[in-house]
């Protein structure tokens, strides 16, 4: 016969251990945390149990659901070991998440009246809906039907050959470098915490203070100091759909590794939806997020949705502050199927949030001169940096870029030195 | 004097008393903070009352709030203590003796504030703006409610504060400080709670009017905004249409009062444009 309190500690190890299974850590702590709490409730009311719980055990929001589920199957007795990690997914999505039944009615004409007009045909388009895009059951990945989706929302697009990765076979090794050219690169910006400096900087009164005990209060030594320099946030936006995945899976690869002291970076991976990467760039599932971002989308090679892509962003993290003073850079090709109106709108609100907006687009389809995508002709008023080129070569760029981009003021570029004006116009 | 603080539902009502309305989640969180002395980590949208909780809380126990607003580069001497430079200079100058950093020299900050008085509330607000450095100190603290003051010795909490800190999840923080903490997410309130909320602070509105606004704020969070209004704003807005209108939402007064409600530009022209005379007249009818 068990006592009440072994039996409370044995179950709260079970709940724990159910969570630890379904990915949400939950360590000793949080155990003795809610022995301790379900000393001080009702252990028979499930409500009680359910928030002793959660605030014992939960640790951040996101994890609700998988909470959820495995308590709800703890509480009624059944075995925890079917609760598995695809729970986690279920976390991202949130009805206010714009759909597509947002993308049309949202579109402001009193806005840019005409700026997107004219950069596709001269003339101010008519409110967008979304685009009813042919069921991806019927559609084949292949040439043929790509050209026909992207055709239909895309009159001038040429569509080039499948263009090579421009890879090497040792990726391990591009990784590397662009690793290592990445913490040299690090930008910085001023903090506000001080630090002692010689004769510059403002007047550190503690020390001088310290530093006249010495000399019977005179003053004589004023000692200063002045800001310490931390790491500027880059904020990765990295589409992975279609052949755009191997491009981004070189570029997070190397900032796996020196994500950290050096470098403070948040990614999020997107090909229909939005996932944010950062906490879990620091694990070794960087391949297994971009895996499950990329099952979490039906037709990949029709392109994505940026608009809507970078809408969540805005809403859900840039709301937040999270772009605030960073260096934004989108990797992405500009294929992009969603309403370009939105993804100009969206674009112009992140441009404004963060501290400057590149776009490294690592299959241009303009380096013949070819007209560019439709996406990417909406996105290029509000890009400060455009980056087109492969991997190691455009990579290497946006290290010479963000290097330059440290502390002092903000300077944006308008107009990308790559297009000409001719292109945006048409 | 507040009441005794012994069951959650003792703790809802005191919460109540001091017009902050909880739900059952939140009412047993925080009766667990309070019993097992341990910090509350409380995470939610901009506006859902995170901030009004602490002071909330510490009403309701008669306690004294001590804040301690956070902000990048916040460090040791913002929060905890700092010497009064200027006086003891002047001391120096004019020949004092004894020592220049006892307690007479000494600047009391909040933290240590509320280590030396018994039976605070402490309030760590936006945690998130705060950089590493200082959480990882904050860490120190709140496990041991003790600090060390080189010049003066350890200084010992006799009752430790109960504390609330609050995020707006700008920055990740640490799983360290998360492990000692409880946790509870708030979320926007539902109608009903919210409908309460309004009656319950601005009790000179109309029911009428407390349920029309209520109804269409309840929408109006549905419209993928940029900044959705929390209910600060619900009570702005509210108490902006007693002023300027009839006890009564129209598009009219709506529109004019907007700007309580929405606090930027996209989503002010969005809800004018498309949703305005439709939401109003939704609100009136469920009322009616």
């Amino acid at each position: 016969m068990r006592s009440p309190e072994e039996a409370v500690a044995r179950a709260v190890v079970a709940l724990a251990r159910g969570l630890r299974a379904a990915g949400v850590p939950a360590g000793i702590d949080e155990e003795l945390t809610l022995c301790r709490a379900l000393a001080e409730v009702d252990v028979r009311r499930r409500e009680d149990v359910y928030w002793a719980g959660r605030a014992s055990l939960l640790r951040r929001i996101d994890d609700l659901a998988t909470f959820e589920a495995v308590f709800e199957r703890w509480w009624g007795g059944q075995r925890l070991e079917a609760v598995g990690a695809p729970i986690a997914e279920q976390s991202e999505s949130d009805p206010r998440m714009p759909g597509p039944q947002h993308g049309g009615e949202s579109l402001p004409q009193f806005r840019h009246e005409g700026r997107s007009g004219h950069i596709l045909d001269g003339k101010a388009m008519p409110a967008l809906r979304p685009l009813e895009l042919p069921s991806s059951a019927d559609e084949q990945p292949g040439e043929e039907e790509r050209r026909g989706v992207l055709a239909a929302y895309s009159p001038n697009e040429v569509l080039t050959e499948r263009e090579p990765l421009g890879l090497g076979a040792d990726e391990a090794a591009t990784v590397r470098r662009l690793a290592e050219a990445l913490k040299m690169a690090a930008p910085q910006r001023a903090s506000r915490r001080l630090r002692p400096a010689g004769s510059v900087g403002r007047l550190d009164v503690r020390r001088t203070v310290r530093g006249s005990l010495a000399t019977d209060g005179e003053a004589i030594r004023i000692a200063r100091s002045s800001r310490t320099l931390r790491p500027r946030r880059l904020l990765f936006i990295c589409d992975v759909s279609g052949s755009m995945e191997r491009h981004s899976r070189v570029l997070l690869a190397s900032l796996q590794g020196v994500v950290g002291a050096d470098i403070k970076a948040e990614t999020f991976v997107f090909a229909t939806r939005l996932t944010r990467l950062t906490t879990t760039l620091g694990s070794a599932d960087v391949a297994g997020a971009l895996d499950r971002a990329r099952s979490a989308v039906e037709d990949w090679s029709g392109g994505t949705r940026i608009g809507e892509v970078l809408a969540g962003f805005n809403a859900e993290w840039g709301r937040r502050g999270l772009a605030r003073g960073a260096i934004a850079i989108v990797v992405s090709d500009g294929w992009d199927r969603g309403d370009p109106e939105l993804l100009s709108r969206e674009l112009e609100r992140l441009q404004r949030q963060s501290r400057r907006l590149v776009w490294l687009n690592p299959r241009p389809a303009d380096l013949g001169g070819q007209p560019l995508a439709v996406g990417m002709r909406a996105a290029l008023p509000y890009i400060d940096d455009y980056i087109a080129g492969h991997d190691p070569h455009a990579v290497g760029q946006l290290v010479r870029l963000v290097h330059g981009l440290g502390a002092g003021r903000a300077v944006r570029r308008q107009r990308p030195s790559s297009t000409t004006s001719s292109q945006q116009r048409r | 004097m507040p009441g005794p603080l012994d069951s959650i539902e003792q703790v809802g009502e005191a919460l109540a008393a001091e017009r902050y309305l909880v739900d059952e989640g939140l009412a047993t969180v925080v009766f667990l903070a309070l019993r097992l002395r341990k910090p509350l980590l409380v995470e939610g949208e901009p506006g859902v009352g995170k901030t009004e909780l602490a002071k909330a809380v510490a009403a309701a126990s008669g306690s004294e709030l001590v804040r301690l607003q956070c902000y990048e580069g916040i460090d040791v001497h913002h929060a905890l203590y700092d010497w009064d430079y200027p006086r003891q200079l002047l001391h120096l100058r004019a020949g004092g003796t004894g020592s220049l950093y006892s307690e007479e020299f000494l600047v009391r900050r909040p933290l240590l504030e509320a280590l030396e008085r018994p039976g605070t509330v402490l309030l760590i607000d936006e945690l998130d703006r705060a950089d590493d450095e200082f959480e990882a100190f904050l860490l120190e603290f709140l496990s041991d409610f003790q600090v060390t003051i080189p010049e003066i010795g350890v200084v010992r909490s006799e009752q430790p504060p109960v504390v609330v800190l609050t995020s707006n999840r700008t920055r990740e923080l640490h799983d360290a400080l998360r492990r000692r903490c409880l946790y509870h997410w708030i979320d926007h309130p539902d109608r009903e709670r919210e409908i309460a909320i309004v009656r319950s602070r601005r009790p000179e509105l109309s029911e009428r009017l407390v349920q029309q606004v209520c109804t269409f704020v309840e929408e109006v969070r549905w419209l993928d905004l940029y900044r959705v209004p929390g209910v600060g704003e619900t009570l702005d807005w509210a108490q902006a249409l007693h002023t300027v209108g009839d006890g009564e939402l129209t598009a009219d007064v709506a529109e004019r009062t907007l700007g309580a409600l929405l606090k930027a530009r996209e989503d002010v022209e969005r809800v004018r444009r498309g949703h305005l005379e439709e939401l109003a007249a939704k609100a009136r009818d469920a009322v009616a």
